[in-house]
């Protein structure tokens, strides 16, 4: 939660529109010394708020952040169902965990639920996902296909390519999916989806489809121990990305990707998604719980399984693991 | 059953001889051999006698034909059922719905979400299906208590295999 002092002063320097506002005037409203109130200016840079200061005047906003609310993206959309409602938030621990409370309670096919910063972000097997505000994209997205949950895991793949589509799409760079569905660019890490089903035996009720992109971060904005396995599209494109356009995006191919998997099956999805896979030839550990395997893929079966030629000639279908790509 | 032995020399029979093709049923094994441009193509079936015996996947001896055909191996043999609680009809059976990866509990450091003995509701997690990333929270569709857990933390299962018994209440 943005502390009062803050909220105040950005709604004074948006009401100012580029015209300094008193620093000193501020502090002494609020009781704070002028070094807090350029303490909350600092930080409000860290949201990305370009912020310009000028002797004597005050402060002065020069840019706001390209934030990821329902009037930025509504802008760009062209869907029909995906993200007509939108649940906007500033900060949440993680954006999954409120949208299967809501596809709990009833919400509609495409809801959307996003954040500018989460701070308990996870991936698969709970592990943590970083989630820097108002640099990335972190949000899920529930849909409500008519399909068997047999057919469910397919949708992860179906994700990937919805995903790698737009990213070509808004920031004309080629990204690579990685089995079944990281999404890389230069051998690095710039998506993760983390994809929730709630089923009857014989229906699927909803998929909650958990994206996290790394759009603006810079290196600095990684921790260490990820800098060298993480990367953003700004740093592979070398300028900032407009989040909200990119959602949108991600949007529509979803909508578009989804009914064409629902209507025709996976064959479409299959072709697509081969088309930018990054593994097909190459010699993969892949670990699971009990046991590693290694060998050179041959690709996925019709139903998306991930196929390994094992030394011994065998062919072994993996449904889950972690995937190593040796060369 | 055939023998393994025995199915190498049936092969190396059928090798030297003429005959282009060859089935031969027996004791519930089936085999079936057909010659191609020189290439051997071996097909063993199996039927399964007594059902709480897995059947274990035979590996084609090698013909004698350079074109080896390796039997597909399946990716795992389905685990034998628990057969003395499975013959109580009453219980209800929690199955998969799909194929993936079994785990009992959320994360690898969480609980499982139940033991056996536990009481659960119909709308109660017992376990999570995943597949490919998709995490499928499994719901036991009926009041009562786990009375079996049928499968490992980490196992693969099958579409329909049963997961866990439950006695309704």
């Amino acid at each position: 939660m943005k502390s009062p002092v803050k909220s105040e002063l950005l709604k004074r320097l948006f009401a100012a529109q580029g015209e300094p506002i008193s620093g000193q005037d501020i502090a002494d409203e609020f009781g704070l010394s002028r070094t807090a109130i350029w303490k909350y200016i600092k930080e409000l840079e860290e949201e990305g708020y370009e912020i310009g200061s000028q002797r004597k005047k005050g402060y002065y906003l020069i840019d706001a952040p390209d934030l990821v609310n329902q009037g930025n993206i509504t802008e760009y959309l062209t869907t029909e169902r995906y993200g007509r409602i939108i649940k906007y938030f500033t900060t949440v621990p993680t954006t999954q965990t409120i949208a299967h409370e809501d596809a709990q309670n009833g919400a509609q096919d495409g809801t959307l639920v996003i954040a500018e910063e989460q701070t308990a972000g996870k991936g698969r097997l709970a592990r943590p996902w970083t989630s820097k505000a108002n640099r990335g994209i972190w949000m899920s997205l529930i849909i409500r296909p008519d399909l068997a949950p047999q057919y469910a895991p397919q949708l992860t793949l179906v994700a990937a390519v919805a995903i790698v589509r737009a990213i070509e799409e808004v920031a004309d760079i080629q990204p690579v999916i990685k089995w079944p569905n990281d999404i890389l660019i230069n051998g690095k890490k710039v998506t993760g989806i983390l994809t929730e089903l709630q089923s009857d035996p014989d229906r699927v009720k909803a998929i909650i489809l958990g994206m996290g992109i790394n759009a603006n971060q810079q290196q600095s904005d990684f921790p260490e121990e990820l800098q060298m396995i993480a990367t953003s599209l700004r740093i592979e494109k070398g300028e900032m990305i407009d989040r909200a356009q990119l959602v949108a995006a991600i949007l529509k191919y979803l909508e578009q990707y989804t009914d064409l998997y629902v209507e025709k099956g996976f064959a479409p999805i299959k072709i697509l998604w081969e088309s930018y896979a990054a593994i097909t030839g190459k010699n993969i550990k892949a670990s699971m719980v009990h046991e590693t395997v290694e060998g050179i893929a041959l690709g996925i079966s019709h139903d998306g399984m991930l196929e390994l030629q094992l030394a011994d000639g065998t062919v072994r279908g993996i449904y889950s693991a972690d995937i190593e790509i040796k060369n | 059953m055939l023998k393994i032995q025995e199915i190498r020399e049936i092969i190396k029979l059928i090798d030297q001889s003429s005959i282009q093709k060859f089935s031969l049923e027996s004791d519930g094994g089936k085999i079936k051999l057909e010659k191609n441009d020189g290439q051997a193509v071996t097909t063993v079936t199996e039927t399964p006698q007594t059902p709480q015996a897995a059947p274990t996947p035979v590996q084609a001896p090698a013909p004698v034909a350079p074109a080896a055909v390796a039997a597909p191996a399946p990716t795992a043999a389905p685990e034998a059922p628990a057969a003395e609680v499975v013959t109580d009809e009453t219980l209800h059976k929690i199955t998969s719905p799909m194929v993936g990866t079994y785990y009992k509990a959320s994360s690898p450091d969480a609980e499982a979400y139940v033991k056996k003995g536990d009481k659960v509701t119909a709308e109660s997690i017992v376990c999570i299906v995943e597949a490919m990333k998709l995490f499928n929270e499994i719901e036991s569709e009926v009041n009562g208590e786990i009375v079996e857990i049928l499968v490992q933390d980490g196992q693969l299962v099958e579409y329909g295999q049963p997961l866990f018994l439950v006695r309704e209440n």
